[in-house]
């Protein structure tokens, strides 16, 4: 079995004295504890050299420097992003596309319009089918010339429309006075 | 810095970060150049000792400061936007570390040019750039974790607090980092003799050497 050790709990807080900012009475107390504490006295004791060290190592780094210009980064960033910042230098850019897409959307409308076939609609003009109207209009006019127009307008619908039913007598008569040729020898021209 | 300040007058700019970036946000370009010229060395510094590529460095310094600007409006610094560009700068660093196999100019170029401008005789200088030299070695040895605290804090001179900041993790995480960071440079920095560090002992033997606290004799029974 193998068993780790945590150590003392303060041997963390020893090693980072110089990292670590303690105030003077963290530091007391740290000291007092090291005293009845090998391993934190070690910390102690050695935790300082290596801190100098590492200060000392790093000290002429922390004098380097660039002479990078902040034109580099805007270079970097590109003149876009400076206009995006300012909403209002966006809004010609806006409505020209605005406008752009509202003629687009025009055109294919009237192009798709006019495309189709103009399907028949029922007309609101269209008089609509009245049975009184259709009554008056089937007597005869009362006018004398108006009657003889309309009486041969009649007869002339009424031959046209030729009838292959059966004549049937009704009451011993036809429904019509039947055209009486002249077959006979006795007829005569006029 | 103060060549900048007589060149532009954004380097000079006394305003806190806070008011920095809502000015940046507000279209002022000099607030923004106020920032960049604060932070643009240490941001350097922090990639150059990560990268060992001072061209890297720059382009490092550069990419952080675009990606301020592009989150300029979502910025919010309470007092210091230090943390933040420096968390930017570290992911930007470790995206462009070398290559295995790919050598380049270490932190050791840059100790020994440091090292050249001193004054002093040169078997003097010479012995401190062979110490400096000495101690950056044993912190490139360490894990990737504890080298990045270490430069945070003796590099950058980040306190405990703003370094969990940056690496994104408590500050008692920070501290046993750098307190095992500093345990592992002990063992390595005791072989110099120059540097009076004493190896450090097995645990067992310190606890066996430990002065062992004052108490009263127990009596035995019967006594």
């Amino acid at each position: 079995m193998k068993l780790f050790s945590r150590g003392c709990e303060s041997r963390q807080a020893a090693y980072l004295v110089g990292a670590d900012r303690l105030g003077a009475r963290e530091r007391i107390e740290l000291e007092a504890h090291a005293a009845s504490c090998a391993e934190c006295a070690d910390a102690l004791r050695n935790g300082r050299p290596v801190d100098v060290a590492l200060r000392g190592a790093f000290a002429p780094l922390r004098e380097r420097r660039t002479m990078i210009a902040p034109g580099r980064v805007r270079l970097a960033v590109g003149p876009r992003s400076a206009a995006a910042t300012n909403s209002w230098l966006r809004a010609p850019r806006f409505f020209g596309r605005l406008a752009e897409v509202s003629v687009m959307v025009g055109v294919t409308l009237f192009a798709v319009t006019t495309s189709l076939d103009p399907s028949p609609q029922p007309s609101s003009l269209t008089p609509t089918q009245s049975v009184v109207r259709e009554y008056f209009r089937a007597q005869p006019p009362l006018g004398d010339i108006d009657y003889v127009r309309w009486l041969r307008l009649v007869k002339a619908d009424a031959s046209s429309t030729v009838s292959d039913s059966t004549r049937l007598p009704m009451g011993g008569r036809f429904d019509y006075d039947p055209v009486e040729y002249a077959t006979g020898p006795g007829a005569t021209p006029r | 810095m103060k060549l900048d300040a007589r060149r532009d007058p954004a380097a000079g700019d006394t305003r806190n970060d806070h008011d920095l970036v809502y000015a940046a946000r507000d279209g002022d370009t000099i607030a923004f150049d106020a920032l960049f010229y604060r932070y643009r060395d240490g941001i350097f510094r922090l990639g150059l000792a990560i990268t060992k590529d001072p061209s890297a460095a720059e382009e490092i310094v550069v990419d952080t400061f675009a990606r301020a600007h592009r989150a300029l409006a979502r910025l919010e610094p309470d007092a210091s936007l230090r943390p933040w560009l420096y968390r930017v700068a570290v992911n930007l660093s470790y995206n462009r570390r070398p290559r295995k196999g790919l050598v380049l100019s270490s932190l050791d170029d840059a100790v020994d040019e440091a090292v050249a401008n001193e004054d002093g005789s040169p078997s003097h200088v010479a012995e401190q750039a062979e110490l400096r030299r000495f101690v950056l070695a044993a912190v490139d040895q360490l894990g990737p974790k504890h080298r990045l605290v270490v430069m945070l804090h003796y590099l950058n001179g980040l306190n405990l607090t703003e370094i969990a900041e940056v690496v994104d993790c408590p500050v008692g995480t920070v501290k046993s980092r750098l307190h095992y960071a500093l345990r592992r440079l002990r063992t390595h920095l005791a072989a110099h003799p120059e540097l009076g560090i004493e190896p450090s002992r097995p645990l067992i033997a310190t606890a066996l050497r430990a002065p062992k606290p004052i108490a009263a004799p127990v009596p035995l029974e019967g006594e």
